[in-house]
Parts: structure tokens; sequence; C-alpha cells
């Protein structure tokens, strides 16, 4: 099962998910990115049935991009996640619907603000401070419910995304074989270095 | 039935001075014959016919609603075990009730009611999780068997001993359709604080921390990341009750009042049945926690 | 993985052999003994009494069998006038295996009379059924109980049941067909849930309202208000209400007629 997290900060959102690319009981590949940046200041993270992450991700992206160029301005956060939820939804109601579970986080260019939105193959779309898609759901929310602050700085917010980890390292029974981290912030996205190999002992 | 009964309740004026075969047996052997205490229904698969009936997991639609007991959690520290839970029991997705006792305490035939005071209670405490008549049946059945332990050896039974009872016991009714997941916590001069899991597939195992319920997953992630085994009695107890909190708010199944004991080496203590609400909002607005929450549209 | 693992993670999360998914026996069953007879019961405990109450329709399906079939008993009084019993059992589901919970009951009530010379305790009866009932765990009697009578120290003494035995003490307790109509009102207006004394304060400094006992004329009226009630929005209750209440003078009973569509 991947695993997607999402946090936000004061002035960044942090998107982590799972490096391993599971097909039935092999791990095909070890260093997967599940995240499409689709214009300068959104990060979509994907998770889901094989095949159609990547075909709708890169949808999205595609559409997202045709309508900077066109428009020679960037999709806000929040409307990239409503395009997101219309494009599932329309989806879910023809022959064969995408399966796709999505986080969408982003920096409003105009507030300045971080958004996360968190996407289900359903196409319910809710913003929230913090989220987790999978497995990851019951074993992180509870961590962030208790940790997180919505202005906390992004020092503190790997913080909590190790918190997480560890628990995931703690309790779930398979090697999802570490996060891909990335941030969103005012200057746009990048990729955030994380030690996955720190060795966590169980109480 | 009323021979049957009479046979039973009556007795010779002599009997009672020696062990009759039927006690000697019984003393021997410890448990009950398993077959012949239950009846059966008359079909060929009766756990088959039970889950039928009774599973509303595997079928919704089933006539007979059991209640279901849910979040669990029982700790190892410094200073003794902390046990909590919460009080919600389900069946199906009706609230069947709020104030749900999933403490039970165990030893010394206690049946389960809370006496005020703040003395500490001599005895172990089993938890509830799962079926909750399965629980209280069976956690009363130990009681009685931990009584006998006492009267025979003249001395508590080990916590390691009421466990393997408790195990062997639903190992014995393995596949017949019982539910339960519960802990068992206690201090003995033998083992010093001991905790043991104990569930309904046979399973028995030691350890220092335990979360058990549908919402174990969300206790483990409070648990987990402010656990150390030299928390101070306060800090142990609030962790306790925050873990606790937080499943009930994550998890349906889980809700009401958080009901939380500290077990130390003179017996258990119990630290209040409150209602979760009041907490949550404290929790809330004092420590800025549950930022999903808002009053935003 | 999913294949491996589960797909649905809380179908894994309590983990009993129990709760594990099986191809065999869900969804033909021959061996069917049991039906529903429809109608509810509640009780409400006092200072110094205990209202048990039920409708006397008797329903199969759609059908109505009878309009006066009684679903409170009196347990260990003479088998036909009931004098002399000092507890009050409910039970709605399957009318047969009420009636045979009952007839067992009674039996060792009486019993435990004429072994330890004195009337069993409340207590011990509410402990007693309840082993009674888990003693068919694995073919479950089909019935929701309710015991009420008056404990040691003369107060309304109330316990519920599920059908294979686990209990619990309780101020209040509604069974049956229109339980989850009767039970939120008597959240409501016995334990006064969600209700706060107005003026004590500002948002969450309000002021939570304190149960107290109530007195019997009230409860008789919550009673006959709950059963009304559930006339009106549910088919399987009307025709008659039953009352039985215990004091420490005895057992007596009102009838009530509800109505009859």
């Amino acid at each position: 099962m991947e695993v997607l997290l999402g946090i936000t900060g004061k002035d960044f959102v942090i998107l982590a998910a799972s490096k391993a690319a599971m097909r039935g009981p092999t791990i095909l590949k070890a260093e997967d990115d599940k995240t499409k940046q689709l214009n300068e200041h959104t990060l979509m993270a994907f998770s889901g049935e094989a095949g159609d992450t990547v075909q709708f991700a890169e949808y999205i992206q595609a559409n997202v991009q045709l309508y900077t160029m066109r428009n020679d301005t960037e999709l806000s956060p929040n409307a990239v996640a409503n395009f997101v939820r219309g494009e599932l939804a329309r989806s879910l109601r023809s022959r064969n619907p995408y399966t796709v579970n999505l986080l969408l986080g982003g920096m409003d260019k105009i507030s300045q603000k971080p958004h996360l939105y968190w996407i289900d193959y359903l196409a319910s779309l809710a913003p929230v401070p913090y989220a987790a898609h999978g497995y990851a759901q019951y074993y992180c929310l509870s961590t962030l419910d208790k940790h997180h602050h919505p202005d906390i700085t992004l020092e503190q917010g790997m913080k909590l995304l190790e918190m997480c980890t560890d628990e995931l390292k703690r309790r779930l029974p398979i090697d999802y074989k570490g996060v891909l981290v990335k941030v969103v912030t005012k200057d746009g996205v990048r990729e955030e270095p994380f030690d996955n190999n720190r060795i966590v002992k169980s109480a | 039935m009323m021979d049957q009964l009479v046979r039973q309740y009556s007795r010779s004026p002599h009997q009672n001075e020696f062990y009759s075969e039927q006690e000697q047996h019984d003393l021997t052997e410890g448990l009950p014959p398993l077959s012949l205490k239950f009846s059966l229904p008359p079909v060929a698969n009766h756990s088959a016919f039970l889950r039928a009936m009774t599973d509303d997991h595997s079928n919704p639609n089933c006539p007979i609603k059991l209640a279901h007991g849910t979040t669990t959690l029982a700790f190892r520290f410094q200073g003794g075990i902390i046990v909590c839970t919460d009080s919600r029991a389900t069946a199906g997705s009706w609230i069947a009730s709020q104030t749900v006792k999933k403490v039970i305490p165990v030893s010394r035939l206690s049946r389960g009611e809370d006496k005020p005071g703040s003395e500490p209670v001599p005895g172990l405490l089993g938890t509830m999780a799962g079926g909750a008549a399965d629980c209280q049946y069976w956690l009363r059945y130990l009681s009685q068997q931990c009584t006998l332990h006492e009267i025979r050896h003249k001395r508590r039974i080990t916590v390691a001993a009421a466990s393997k009872i408790l195990a062997n016991l639903t190992y014995a009714y393995k596949g017949y359709g019982l539910s339960m997941g519960t802990m068992l916590a206690g201090v003995t001069p033998q083992e010093g604080p001991a905790l043991y899991y104990i569930d309904s597939d046979g399973t028995r195992l030691p350890g220092n921390m335990f979360c058990v319920g549908s919402g174990q997953t969300f206790a483990y992630g409070v648990l987990d990341a402010n656990y150390r085994y030299d928390l101070t009695e306060e800090e142990a107890l609030e962790l306790g009750r925050r873990s606790i909190l937080a499943a009930m708010h994550r998890d349906a199944y889980s809700g009401g009042f958080i009901n939380l004991y500290h077990v130390k080496e003179e017996g258990w203590v119990h630290h209040g049945f409150n209602d979760m609400n009041p907490i949550f909002w404290k929790t809330k607005l004092e420590k800025g926690e549950f930022s999903n929450v808002t009053s935003e549209l | 993985m999913a294949s491996i693992i589960g797909h649905n993670p809380h179908s894994n999360s309590i983990g009993y052999s129990f709760s594990q998914p099986t191809n065999a026996g869900n969804k033909e069953h021959s061996f069917y003994p049991y039906t529903d007879n429809g109608g509810s019961v509640l009780g409400i405990t006092g200072k110094d009494f205990a209202v048990l109450a039920g409708d006397t329709r008797s329903t199969s399906g759609y059908n109505i069998n009878s309009r006066y079939v009684p679903k409170v008993f009196k347990i260990g009084g003479d088998q036909e006038t009931g004098e002399g019993a000092h507890i009050l059992l409910s039970v709605v589901g399957f009318a047969a295996d009420g009636l045979a919970l009952k007839e067992r009951l009674d039996a060792v009530v009486k019993m435990y009379k004429y072994q330890h010379g004195k009337p069993m305790s409340v207590r011990a009866c509410a402990q007693r059924l309840s082993t009674i009932l888990y003693g068919k765990r694995f073919f479950p009697y089909y019935v929701q109980a309710i015991l009420a009578g008056l404990d040691e120290e003369g107060k309304g003494a109330l316990y519920g049941y599920d059908p294979v035995g686990s209990y619990e003490r309780e101020q209040c307790r509604a069974a049956g067909a229109a339980s989850s109509l009767i039970m939120p009102f008597l959240d409501n207006q016995v334990n006064l849930k969600n209700q706060y004394i107005p003026g004590s304060g500002e948002g969450h400094a309000l002021e939570a309202k304190k149960p107290e006992p109530m007195p019997r004329d009230t409860v008789e009226q919550v009673v006959r208000d709950a059963f009304t009630s559930a006339v009106e929005r549910h088919i399987e209750v009307g025709d008659g209400l039953q009352m039985l209440i215990i004091t420490a003078d005895g057992i007596e009973e009102i009838y009530h007629p509800l109505k009859k569509d």
C-alpha cells in the first residue's frame, strides 16, 4: 500500500510519497516518484490503480500547463484543485473511471498562503491543514491531530513528517522504501533531502 | 428440567465432607468440558450458522446484532501500567451504549463495579475489545479461576499464568466464532509490572505497549510518538488519556467517556470515567491541537 | 499488494478470525429458526421504583398476529397471578425465545428461593441472566432483554442486555423495533443529554444539566410519550401499552390503549 502525506505550515506545503512501486507481491522499483508539478506553485501527489495514476496525473499536468501558456497566468491552487475534482467527477461517471487518490499542495501567489487539498477517487475534495491517503491515514492522522499547528516553520514541519514516517516504520508491516519529500514555497517546488535510513526502535 | 435442577442443587447431608468425584475432576481438570457447556445449533457447520446470524461485518443484514467494544490501550512505564479505554458499544452503526465499562477488574471475583475512593485495589485488570459478552463472560470466568488459584495455592496468580488460562481457553474455542481482543495488566511480586495481549485467535503476547480495537492505529499514532519508559505518573496518565482521545476523534466506532486506570504495586487505581467532549475542546482551545477542526466554511 | 495485505484496513484492524471474510454459508441458510415479532420495550428507574413498559402488539412481517401479547413479565412469582414476584423481565425480538428465556429465569429464581430460603437479589439475578444468555452463545436467543427490580438499598435497578449476555446497569434503556426512536428521546429527557442551564455561561463554559432521579408520575408520563410517539412512526408498535411498576409495596400493572392502526 502506498503512502501519501501532506503537511502545511506558515509559508510552505510538504508533500511526501512512498518510493516503492508495487505490483502484487513485488516491489518493481524502489525510487519511484509519485508526484507531478502542475505549475510553478502547485504540486500533486497520487496513488491508486496502476496505470490510471500516471495517465491521470499527466493529463492534469498537461492541461494545467496549457492553461498557463494560453493565458500567461497561473491557476491558483484552489482553481487547480477544483479542476482536478471536476475531471475526476467526470471520469467517475464514464465507462472506466480513474481510480486515483490525490493530495494537491500549493502556494497561492496572491494571498501568499499555503493550501492543501485532499481528493479521493470518488471526487471528494476537502481543504485541510494536513492529510494522508491509504494506510498512512490510520497511523498518522492522530499524530498530526496532536502535533500540528497552522503556523509551524518548515523545519518543524519536517520534524512532524519524521514523526509520521517513524510511526509507519514502526507499525506498517510492509517496507514502503522510504518517502520522497517535496516542498512548495513562494519560490516554487523543490525536493527536500530526507533521511529514510534512520532506525526506529519500537517501545 | 425440574429433575435435573433438583439433582444439580440438592446434596445428601454428608456429601460435603469430602470432594465428590465431580469436584475432584473439576479440581484436576480446571476447565469445564467444552462441548457440553454450550448449546449448539442442529446444523453441520455451526460456526457458519453463527456467522450468518450475528456477524454484521460479513452480513450487514444479519438478524442478531451483537454489541461490540472498541479502542483500548495499555502500556508499561517506570511507575507501573496505564490502562485506558473509550466507552462506546456499537451494533452495526447503532450506538448501543456510550457508558460501557471496558476495563474489567479480574481476580478476587470483583463484579466490575466502581467503588468510590482512591485506595488501590489489589488484583489484575482486563480490557474489553471485540464482542462485549465474550469479554465480560470469559474475564469473569478468569476471575473465578484466579480466585480458585488463590485458595489452592495461598498466593495470588501471576499475570503470566492468568493470561495463559485465558489464551488456552480462547484457543480451545478457536473457530467457534468468539471475538475478543483483551489485555491483562497487573503487578505481582514475581514478575513486577506485567502486560499481556490475548485474542480470540489464541494469540498470547507479553509486551510493553498494546492498542486493541478498530481505533488502535490512531491510539498508536499518539502513543508511539510520545512514549518513554521514564514517563512520570502524571505524564503517563495524560498520554493514555490523549491517545484514547485521538482514537475517539478519528474512529467512528470509538467515543463516549475516557476510562483511565493506573496499575501499581499495591493494586489498581481508577482515575476517572470522563466525558470526552469537554476534554476535546479543552485540548483544542488551550493547546491549539486538532487544527483540522475549524468553524471556517 | 492488496491481495496479500487485504483491501480494507478496517477489516483487518481488529484481526480476529471472526471478522475474516468467508466464502461459505453466508447467502443460503436452509436452517433459519428465528422470526422477529416486533414491538418495543423500555425501562426507567427512579429513587425507589423501577418501571418496565412494552407495547402489546405481536407482528410477523407486515401481519399483525395479535393485539395483546405481553412482553413484560414478573419473575419469581405465582404461575398464574405473578403474586410474590420481585423482579421484572422484558424481552423483545423473537417471542418464542423470549418466552423460553422468561420460563428459564423464572425457574432459576424460584429454585434459588427454595434452596436459600430468601429471594434472589436483583444483582444476582442480573448476573444469572447474563450466564443463561451466554450459555447459548453459539446458538443465541434472538432477544434483547431488560431486567428491573429494587437493589439492596431499595433503589430502582435496571439492567440492559445484548442477545448473548453482555450487560450493564443503567438509568434507562429502550429495546426492540423502535429503540432507535425511543432511546435518543430517553437520553435527552432522562439523562438530560445535550441540555444546558440557560445563562450559566457562554459557548463551552455553558454548564450541562445534571440528571436526577425523576418522580414516578413524571416517569409514567415520559413512558407514555415515548410510546405514543413511537406508534406514530413505527409500524410494529401499537395496540396497547403495558406498564409494570415495581416499588417496595409490590408490582403494579397499568394498561393504556395505543392506536390500533
